[in-house]
């Protein structure tokens, strides 16, 4: 069990205080591909918050990858975040001033890794993902489906436990969603664990599990679909 | 250390003309305080030099009007030094007197050649004179100790009245005459209105018959540390003397007392006080520019608030962007800083080259030192700080949830 939610709540203060996840209960498992949709305001980008570790809970228990992640210190789940979380955005998020490798090798500066040996493990994340001819160029200077590519290998160059991506395809073209999804997938069969959030339909076709959220509560009791990787996923390991 | 510098230096290209505005801020304000400091030092040089032509050791004493009505006495007397008071001041004050010596004068004497005569009188003094005078010698030497104790008749003269004698002639080794008797010119002495001659203390007595009136008395003084060391010794002086003349010790007018000791304090007083101005002026243009400086790393800070949440979610610690935006603005005022040293300092080489040709007295090489650089440095940096402090703050408040939004 990589990812384990048990009855946990979370709610916005105010007048009227807003409770958003109500009792949500979630396991993922080491080397699932799975999604999670739910319509704008459902309570998704919330939960995702939160199984990012960039936002705290009010009761329930979260165990990423063994660790309870439960009243941490901003260094502590800065640190989680950089060992064990790799983002993928949908606006890409890469800093515009630096190339797309100072990009993808950022994660490792915080880490206080050596600029030579960082730069090093970042040109072979660019290398995966096709990217490597386009190295020093900025992320103005890239396509959308090569932002993407980009932003996916600054996600793995920590060797994280889960990769978490929250809506990777909105800002791209049918096609280029088409190629990242593979990429995604391509990854899952290596053995990465990936949580996408989308309310695109598509994409979630493109996962082993669907997991519905709807006013704050997980809907479907954990539903398999049937698709091209679905019987892989228990024996990946 | 170095990827943190090249994180700086690409956030700060990244905006380059904003960079620029805002470090030209801080850039005037260094330069206003190098430019200020090196002139105020310029005069503090000027002032210093005027007084180290000066023995700044010592006091000269002269009898004046006695104006109080003393013992029966009424106001109008005149106090005439006379030689006793050497020895008298000399024992009366042991603490204080190093060492002593006299003037005769008569301001009514001639010099003169056979064709040209000069004005002005003559004064006999002793070595010592020179300095007392704030004279410098140009040619020749001054009246010397052999020249006392075998009262020959030598003379110093002013550079002008020199010229007004002898034209373009060395003046050194050729006679003049005061009262039908002939003297030799062994100096040229340079002074800005003192254009009196001098003469040897011993001849100086000798002409005037003998008479044991004196002009002035100067005292060397070791121990004058304060300016109330220096008014007390006046006082002293006007106790001892005002004994012997009949006088009120508290009538001013009785004495005329030129205390260089005193001076030299004063001054250095109102030179320390005249560069603190100067620090507060400069601090205070500075003090615009951080507030700029600082103004302007908030409004970064708010620009990057998503790339910010981006760092932060990827992994910054706090702490790594705080650090980061504070050594942006000591970057930004260091730079800037820098730039306004370099220019200040050729400015104030401008002014230097400028007073030396002009020959502006009182502006001696107007210019600051190695330690007023660290000063300054020091200053750039902490200013800096501060002005990164406030919006280093404001940053720590951005949450990592940040990245999430859209831009």
């Amino acid at each position: 069990m990589i990812i384990e939610l048990k009855d946990v709540n979370k709610s916005y203060p105010g007048v009227i205080p807003l409770h958003v996840l109500k009792d949500v209960n979630l396991s993922i498992e080491k080397g699932e591909l799975v999604s999670i949709m739910g319509a704008s305001g459902s309570g998704k980008s919330t939960l995702l918050n939160i199984l990012g570790i960039l936002d705290n809970y009010d009761s329930g228990e979260y165990h990423l990858d063994g660790v309870l992640i439960k009243n941490l210190t901003e260094n502590k789940a800065a640190d989680l975040r950089n060992y064990m979380i790799g983002f993928v955005f949908q606006s890409f998020n890469l800093i515009g001033y630096k190339n797309a490798l100072e990009n993808v090798a950022l994660p490792l500066f915080y880490r206080g890794i050596s600029r030579r040996k960082r730069n090093a493990m970042a040109m072979e994340q660019l290398e995966r993902m096709g990217m490597a001819d386009r190295a020093t160029h900025l992320p103005g200077e890239l396509s959308g489906g090569q932002k993407q590519r980009v932003a996916i290998a600054r996600a793995l160059i920590t060797n994280p436990s889960i990769i978490l991506a929250d809506e990777p395809t909105g800002a791209l073209d049918s096609k280029t969603s088409k190629e990242v999804m593979q990429v995604f997938r391509d990854l899952n069969a290596e053995g990465r664990t990936i949580v996408i959030v989308t309310h695109d339909p598509g994409v979630g076709e493109q996962t082993n599990r669907i997991i519905r959220i709807s006013d704050g509560r997980i809907v479907t009791p954990d539903q398999s679909i049937t698709g091209t990787q679905a019987t892989i996923t228990p024996s990946i390991q | 250390m170095i990827d943190l510098v090249n994180e700086i230096l690409a956030t700060l290209k990244h905006n380059k003309l904003r960079t620029a505005l805002t470090g030209f801020a801080v850039s005037w304000g260094i330069f206003l305080l190098i430019v200020l400091l090196s002139v105020s030092n310029g005069l503090v040089n000027g002032m210093n030099d005027m007084f180290s032509r000066r023995d700044t050791e010592s006091m000269t004493v002269e009898g004046g009007w006695a104006f109080k009505p003393y013992k029966g006495l009424t106001d109008g007397r005149k106090v005439q030094l006379r030689e006793r008071d050497i020895n008298l001041i000399r024992n009366r004050n042991e603490q204080l007197v190093t060492r002593i010596s006299a003037t005769i004068s008569n301001d009514s004497a001639t010099v003169s050649t056979g064709k040209d005569y000069v004005t002005g009188g003559y004064e006999g003094v002793y070595p010592s004179g020179l300095k007392s005078a704030g004279a410098t010698i140009s040619s020749g030497r001054f009246i010397n100790d052999n020249d006392i104790r075998q009262a020959r008749r030598v003379i110093v003269l002013h550079t002008d009245n020199a010229r007004n004698l002898f034209g373009e002639k060395d003046p050194i080794g050729k006679l003049v005459k005061i009262n039908d008797l002939t003297f030799t010119v062994v100096g040229v002495f340079k002074h800005e209105w003192n254009t009196r001659s001098y003469i040897p203390y011993s001849t100086a007595r000798n002409l005037s018959g003998g008479s044991d009136k004196v002009k002035n008395i100067s005292v060397g003084v070791g121990s004058i540390n304060s300016i109330a060391d220096g008014e007390k010794a006046e006082k002293d002086m006007y106790v001892t003397l005002g004994n012997e003349h009949n006088f009120d010790a508290t009538d001013q007018g009785a004495l005329w007392i030129r205390n260089y000791a005193k001076q030299r304090l004063t001054q250095d007083t109102a030179s320390g006080a005249l560069e603190l101005a100067v620090w507060i002026i400069s601090i205070l243009t500075m003090l615009s520019g951080i507030v700029g400086v600082s103004n302007i790393m908030f409004v970064s800070v708010r620009e990057r608030t998503h790339e910010i949440g981006v760092r932060r979610a990827i992994g910054a610690r706090p702490l790594s962007i705080l650090k980061q935006v504070i050594l942006e603005s000591v970057a930004i005022t260091t730079i800037f800083g820098y730039i306004g040293i370099v220019l200040g300092v050729i400015v104030s080489e401008i002014i230097k080259t400028i007073a030396i040709n002009k020959e502006v007295e009182f502006l001696k090489d107007p210019s600051v030192d190695l330690g007023v650089a660290v000063q300054v440095t020091v200053v750039l940096i902490i200013a800096g700080a501060i002005a990164g402090l406030f919006p280093a703050m404001k940053s720590l408040k951005i949450k990592p949830v940040e990245a999430l939004r859209d831009e």
